[in-house]
């Protein structure tokens, strides 16, 4: 499907209010994780997508709140994955695994990271900056959708824990 | 600063935006390029609209059809060391009179909280 589609879908989803099918992410390389993560096998969890680059300061300042979600809803069937998308072409080291590790270990994140060094998983979603967020429900359907830096207990962080916990609460 | 020329050769200055990288193109870019002269040497400034910062992080960059990547940078940030606090700037190479390519920057709008990437081609005659 192509990406104006793709746009056009999610344009068709908002105005329906119908959930779309989340599409399936086929990045290689991962942190955090001792194989791939595929959406078919996150069946039955709810699934928090976060793009993210660790250049970006809004994205980095959004960590702990991920960090937390992570740490409070794991065990309850909430999948928390990084797709960590450059800005720029491999010269700016962004596209380097190491220190992408390296950001991982700074800022404590524990949960799944995708390198997403060619923009694919960025496009298939159609995001348009960083930090971004998708969760996905427990039958592999987007559900929300949203972008922005929050910190933890604000309004937008206290949003997006509602939403998990509707999620998580359905069968 | 003081020992540039203060003529700014808006004029020989040819700016095209090609798209803001990962979001449709705007109706005018964040971003403008200021050329200061002094002697053989022509520095570029890059100058964001008002309400809109320039990530630090991730120092802009004018690449080079040769290959070479020029990148931005400035001594003054914010507080929060996030953000450029003046305009950055980069010498053309080689005191060349004239430099075209593609200028990358990250930037943020007042107010989002997010980060966009801009990315212009661009032609400098001095």
């Amino acid at each position: 499907m192509s990406r104006a589609m793709l746009v056009f879908a999610a344009l068709a989803t908002a105005a329906s209010g119908v959930p779309r099918p989340a599409p399936a992410w086929r990045n290689p390389s991962w942190l955090n994780a001792e194989k791939p993560i595929t959406l078919e096998s996150q069946r039955g969890r709810v699934v928090l997508l976060n793009f993210w680059v660790f250049t970006c300061y809004n994205c980095t300042n959004t960590v702990p709140s991920l960090v937390d979600f992570d740490s409070k809803y794991r065990d309850q069937g909430l999948t928390l994955i990084g797709i960590h998308t450059p800005e720029f072409p491999p010269y700016s080291g962004e596209h380097d695994k190491g220190n992408v590790q390296r950001a991982l270990e700074r800022y404590h994140i524990r949960y799944p990271n995708a390198q997403d060094n060619d923009s694919k998983t960025w496009d298939l979603y159609g995001i348009r900056a960083w930090p971004s967020f998708v969760l996905i429900d427990k039958k592999g359907r987007i559900r929300y959708e949203g972008a922005g830096e929050f910190h933890v207990g604000d309004a937008t962080y206290q949003l997006w824990e509602s939403r998990i916990r509707e999620l998580l609460a359905e069968q | 600063m003081s020992r540039w020329r203060q003529w700014a050769r808006l004029g020989a200055l040819s700016l095209a935006l090609t798209g803001c990288g990962r979001e449709p193109a705007a109706p005018t870019p964040p971003l403008a390029l200021r050329v200061e002269s002094a002697g053989t040497e022509t520095r570029l400034f890059l100058v964001a609209a008002p309400g809109w910062k320039i990530n630090a992080r991730l120092k802009p960059a004018l690449e080079i059809p040769n290959g070479d990547v020029v990148r931005f940078d400035a001594a003054r940030l914010t507080p929060d060391s996030a953000y450029f606090a003046e305009a950055p700037s980069a010498a053309i190479p080689g005191g060349s009179r004239a430099v075209s390519g593609t200028l990358r920057a990250s930037v943020c709008a007042a107010g989002e909280l997010v980060c966009r990437a801009v990315t212009m081609k661009v032609r400098v005659e001095t």
